[in-house]
């Protein structure tokens, strides 16, 4: 017997039977007939018409049960695809983050929870004043704002932040004159990094002690805050 | 207009196929070949036909040893019936006589 017959077989069986001693009647009535095809396109074409049959076979007992069973089945099926999505999403796509530190006041206090796109970004690009999640030394994570992209010359004169020559507008800082002040020394952004600052600035520890972060440690782009209306 | 159950082309082929010699005992394998239908097509209908009991099925145990027992099916009293009626009338509408069937205009072929 070729190797493609005996894979087609193989599959038929495991079709028909799955890991039961015999299947239903009729994909065991399909599999009684494989032994007659003749050649490895013949074997194929009934193994893989025997899979069709199996299925149909399948979807009629299950439509024979009763109501209720089938509910249940359907619920049952639905959890679990839905736990999967919901796993591959969080992975991959959408995730909250819990804010590690006093950094990005009043933005993001201290354990406030904030919802991160892990995907889009990747598409879109980052822009100047997006917040990002870095990957810190030991998985640790630190959460900054973009404040110069490659290519952009950063300096503080007077306390101020100047981008290219142009003094930043920061309305996110905390308004309060002796802690909003900012020194740093000239950088021109390198490519592939980032120039990061946290909000608070009296607190934080970024690329003024640090240098430019590089753009493969950002893991994900913050949206919004998860804070209960009202709430603080 | 409500679709005839058993009226499908492939129906229709095996039928012809049963008709041929009713009273005997067929296999998948020999069918699927007198058809042409592949076994993704032709077991589906065998299943839907032994349902609703226009067909019988049976076990015939292999003569030769190793081999599995085979499936084997002919129609009912009641499927013969069915199968007649059905190819006879599918041979009535390939040659049509004009006059008996005036095609009204801009209906559905």
């Amino acid at each position: 017997m070729s190797w493609v017959r005996r894979l087609a077989r193989g599959m038929l069986v495991v079709a028909v039977r799955g890991r039961r001693e015999r299947g239903g009647e009729w994909g065991e009535a399909v599999l009684a007939e494989f032994g007659e095809t003749r050649g490895d396109l013949e074997a194929v074409r009934w193994a893989a018409g025997g899979v069709r049959t199996v299925w149909r076979e399948r979807r009629r007992r299950v439509r024979a049960l009763p109501l209720y069973d089938r509910i249940a089945r359907h619920a049952l099926t639905g959890a679990l695809v839905a736990a999967g999505a919901g796993l591959l999403v969080n992975q991959f796509v959408l995730s909250v983050r819990m804010m590690p530190s006093g950094s990005m006041e009043p933005t993001l206090r201290v354990s406030d929870r904030f919802l991160v796109d892990k995907a889009g970004f990747r598409l879109t690009g980052l822009h100047r004043g997006d917040i990002v999640v870095l990957a810190g030394p030991g998985g640790s994570e630190r959460v900054k704002r973009v404040i110069g992209l490659p290519g952009d010359h950063i300096e503080c004169r007077a306390g101020h932040v100047w981008r290219d020559g142009v003094a930043v507008d920061e309305p996110y800082l905390p308004g309060n004159p002796a802690e909003d002040r900012t020194e740093c020394a000239p950088t021109t952004v390198p490519p592939g990094h980032l120039f990061v600052l946290g909000d608070h600035r009296v607190v934080s520890t970024d690329s003024r002690q640090d240098g430019p972060a590089r753009e493969d440690d950002v893991l994900a782009r913050v949206l919004t805050p998860l804070r209960l209306a009202g709430a603080g | 207009m409500p679709r005839v159950p058993h009226s499908s082309p492939q129906t229709l082929r095996l039928f012809e196929a049963l008709l041929a010699d009713p009273p005997r005992w067929r296999y998948g394998y020999e069918l699927s070949k007198e058809t042409a239908l592949a076994s993704g097509t032709l077991y589906p209908i065998l299943m839907r036909l032994s349902e609703q009991r226009l067909l019988e099925t049976g076990w015939e145990p292999s003569d030769e040893p190793g081999r599995p027992p085979r499936h084997t099916y002919r129609l009912t009293a009641d499927g013969i019936a069915l199968a007649g009626q059905r190819v006879a009338a599918a041979a009535s509408r390939q040659r049509p006589a004009p006059a008996a069937r005036p095609r009204p205009a801009g209906g559905a072929a």
